[in-house]
């Protein structure tokens, strides 16, 4: 299922996505790669710095954080919301979207996953 | 065996992967902190008896990696390869693995005898994930012990399995050849033949691992085979033809596709060994970060927290301090009373116990800092405020880290530029602590309060303050020129981790504190001491001049005669004896030498004397000014009359002469205290440009002052 591919950058917050590779060079490249953005690694946005940069990552069950140019770095495909590194499901009948808090939209579970 | 057996640990690991605390449990207090030669990167040692065993523990710098291209990985890496330690272990963060294993498997391609330390581990049972241990075990070839670092847990076994792998008694122990993928393993296998009998590589180094490296264009091992021998050559161009075709077999380049492999051959492992944890670790941090770092709330309770750290630290801190400064000044009218007045007593009550006053006085600042600084880091919210403050930290060329160090600044630079022992990347280090001076600390305010007083008095508040703007802008600017050319190669990629919140042990903030206040006394306190002592020196000698006048007898005769006139006349004399004293010591004569380069800025030689004492401490100025000036101390009453000295037509201060005069003490070189400071982080090397740079911009900025203003007719 070959998606669109994308800057990584150019997420939102809440979105998922797999690597697809890693351009540039150097030490920048290397760091990210050494920090699991591999080919194939799933990598989902969680949210924004409030100046909208830098962003932060969920990548292999850790947090790590990049600036938006660096982000611009990681080519991605979108892949639908999975399971992993989602705050617990919003409740059926409470706000879905909550105002603040949170810093992203919440989303549902949805089908696929990694 | 009457004589103890030797061993050497190294510890390995990421950054937040608890490194410290288990490198503390294991060697409690007996630890020494130094720098990695020729590097400014900590280096910890400590020291552990075990099983009739003396250990010597190195506490490596914390690194996700093992590549050539940070100051960390190449001290790491070059230890490992050289100064070959006994055992390694890695500590890894078992919430954590994968990424944590990386870090293994590039132990193991150096083939070092290692022993996996999986740390925090109450935390891994807690998320209710399994692991086989002994699984694991067989398949990388390494014992496992599992430790819960800041409770000390497992440490024992700990140094019982290194023991046991320097005995050879471990019975899984191999080195186990990574598979990174078919591409890549012939490739190797070929490179590894030509290396074999390579008689100019240094024989510690793997075979297998420098083939890799090679392969990587690790700028560093690829000296190794520079060389102009027939062998160098041919593995040159083996390593080109390897890489061409690794690149057309799988279409990328040999440093992901090897990257790729550890990655895969981790996934490989734990697909065997680990069950997935049930519950998210980071479930909680993201909670609080849905506060902590709010696009809203973010930067209040950020501001909020720095500051209750800046409150805790200088306000807080004033009262020891004044306890140490009264506590200092008692026990200096005590010896100067009991000693008989001589050259002699004036050294130990002015030189020594004034150096003394001036190492100590900066203790609480330290601790308190250190103390604020050890919580922020421990409990993860220090990743956090980087986090916040990152973009706006980059207008000065900086990482969102340098914010505590920069905002310290405005209370003191000496505590500010051990804190910026918080960053990670040395490039980030030095570009701090050359731009932490510029933020106008609290000892400069004294000097600003004079001037501002006296020439501005109406507008002493704006002028005040935008002194302390000007700082900022001038660190802006200074930060972008420097980022944009000596630093700019070595920018550092911002890929930082928030690791999950956590609260802070009592233990390792203490611990930590106490590290830094020992460092500051012990690397630091000499350098300052005898810094004071030799400033004393330069304002006490030369002795036995030749004074314009008698004053000592004139002195005495009005005193003998005691009518209060006389005594007005005579404290005269006495003040105007002091100002005498002082223009011909060294520093009066320096102050005079340089009054030529001070003209142009309309400074007096006075002022020039003023600053150069302003060495010293910043807050000297003023009572250097007093002293020249013939006016004395520094309290109120007395400052009334200095205001109206310099005020005074014959002295020719203009306002604006002022004006840059209250630039100048803004941006020239900090007190010698700093110095040593800077000179400890950075290097000497750094500390001579620092001074070197902050002399000229201050220079440059009250000449163009002095110059545009008396264009505009503002003189």
């Amino acid at each position: 299922m070959p998606g669109k591919k994308l800057p990584l950058a150019l997420l939102s917050p809440g979105d998922a996505a797999r690597v697809v590779d890693v351009v540039g060079e150097g030490a920048f490249r290397r760091r990210l790669l050494d920090m699991g953005f591999i080919k194939g690694t799933f990598v989902r946005v969680i949210k924004h710095a409030p100046l909208r940069d830098p962003i932060e990552y969920c990548i292999g069950g850790t947090h790590v954080t990049l600036r938006r140019r660096e982000a611009m770095h990681v080519v991605v495909e979108q892949v639908p919301v999975p399971s992993w590194c989602v705050r617990r499901p919003p409740h059926p009948w409470k706000r879905r979207y909550r105002w603040g808090f949170g810093g992203g939209r919440r989303w549902r579970k949805s089908g696929a996953s990694g | 065996m009457a004589e103890k057996r030797r061993l050497r640990i190294a510890l390995a690991g990421n950054p937040n992967s608890g490194k410290t605390s288990v490198f503390n449990s294991m060697t409690g207090a007996r630890q020494k902190v130094g720098n990695w030669p020729g590097v400014t990167v900590e280096k910890k040692t400590g020291k552990v008896v075990h099983r009739g065993y003396e250990i010597e523990v190195v506490d490596l710098p914390g690194t996700y990696s093992l590549t050539a291209y940070s100051v960390e990985e190449r001290v790491a890496r070059s230890y490992l390869v050289e100064d070959k330690p006994d055992v390694v272990i890695h500590v890894i963060d078992s919430g954590n693995l994968a990424r944590n294993l990386y870090l293994t498997v590039q132990l193991l391609e150096l083939e070092v005898d290692l022993v996996l330390d999986l740390n925090m581990w109450d935390e891994f049972k807690d998320s209710g994930a399994e692991l086989d241990i002994e699984k694991l075990h067989r398949l990388i070839g390494a014992p496992i012990v599992p430790t819960v670092g800041h409770r000390g847990e497992g440490v024992r076994q700990l140094l019982d399995a290194a023991i046991d792998l320097a005995e050879e008694r471990e019975e899984h122990h191999r080195h186990v050849p990574i598979s990174y993928g078919p591409h890549v393993n012939d490739v190797l296998v070929e490179l590894v033949t030509l290396l074999e009998d390579y008689e100019a590589l240094p024989p510690g180094y793997p075979r297998r691992w420098v083939a890799i490296k090679l392969l990587e264009r690790d700028p560093e091992i690829a000296k190794l085979v520079s060389g102009d021998d027939a062998r160098a050559r041919e593995i040159r161009a083996a390593v080109d033809r390897a890489a061409e075709h690794m690149e057309t077999a799988t279409g990328s380049d040999p440093e992901k596709v090897i990257s790729e492999g550890r990655y895969g051959y981790i996934e490989g492992a734990l697909r065997q060994t680990l069950s997935e944890q049930k519950t998210d670790r980071m479930e909680l941090s993201r909670r609080i970060d849905g506060v902590f770092t709010n696009r809203f709330l973010g930067y209040p309770i950020f501001l909020a927290f720095m500051w209750l750290l800046f409150q805790l630290t200088f306000r807080v801190g004033a009262y020891p301090m004044d306890w140490i400064e009264s506590a200092v000044g008692w026990l200096a009218r005590t010896v100067g009373g009991v000693l008989p007045p001589s050259l002699f007593s004036e050294l130990i009550v002015d030189g020594v116990i004034g150096g003394v006053g001036a190492v100590a006085v900066f203790l609480p600042n330290i601790m308190i800092l250190f103390l604020g600084v050890a919580f922020l880091e421990d409990s993860g919210y220090m990743s956090r405020a980087a986090f916040l403050m990152d973009r706006l930290m980059r207008a000065l060329g900086l990482h969102g880290k340098s914010f505590i160090p920069m905002l310290m600044g405005f209370g003191c630079s000496v505590p500010a530029i051990m804190a910026t022992r918080t960053l990670e990347s040395r490039r980030d280090r030095i570009l701090t602590i050359l731009l932490v001076p510029l933020m106008s600390c609290s000892a400069r305010l004294p000097v600003y309060l004079l001037i501002a007083g006296t020439f501005f008095a109406e507008r002493a508040g704006s002028i005040v303050f935008a002194m302390y703007l000007i700082g900022v802008a001038v660190a802006m600017a200074v930060g972008r020129l420097l980022a944009a050319t000596i630093f700019r190669s070595a920018a550092a990629p911002f890929v930082m981790e928030l690791p999950p919140y956590r609260l802070p042990t009592a233990k390792g903030l203490l611990v930590h504190m106490w590290e830094r206040s020992k460092v500051y006394l012990q690397k630091m306190g000499g350098v300052i001491l005898i810094a004071s002592i030799v400033l004393w020196f330069l304002g006490a000698f030369p002795r036995g001049m030749e004074m314009s006048r008698d004053y000592e007898s004139e002195i005495a005769a009005l005193r003998a005669v005691g009518t209060e006139e006389a005594l007005d006349r005579a404290s005269e004399l006495a003040s105007e004896l002091e100002a005498e004293r002082i223009e011909n010591s060294f520093i009066g004569r320096a102050g005079k030498a340089v009054a030529p380069v001070m003209r142009p800025l309309g400074f007096t030689w006075e002022m020039g004397v003023g600053l150069i004492t302003g060495f010293v401490a910043k807050e000297v100025v003023v009572s250097t000014l007093g002293v020249l000036y013939h006016v004395g101390g520094e309290d109120a009453e007395e400052t009334q009359s200095l205001s109206e000295a310099l005020r005074s037509p014959e002295n020719g201060i203009t306002p604006l002469a002022a004006f840059g005069f209250m630039i100048f003490v803004l941006l020239y070189t900090p007190c010698i205290v700093t110095v040593a400071a800077v000179r400890r982080e950075a290097g000497t090397r750094w500390m001579w440009f620092s001074v070197g740079y902050q002399l000229a911009l201050a220079w440059l900025a009250s000449f163009a002052v002095y110059r545009i203003g008396s264009l505009m007719g503002l003189a």
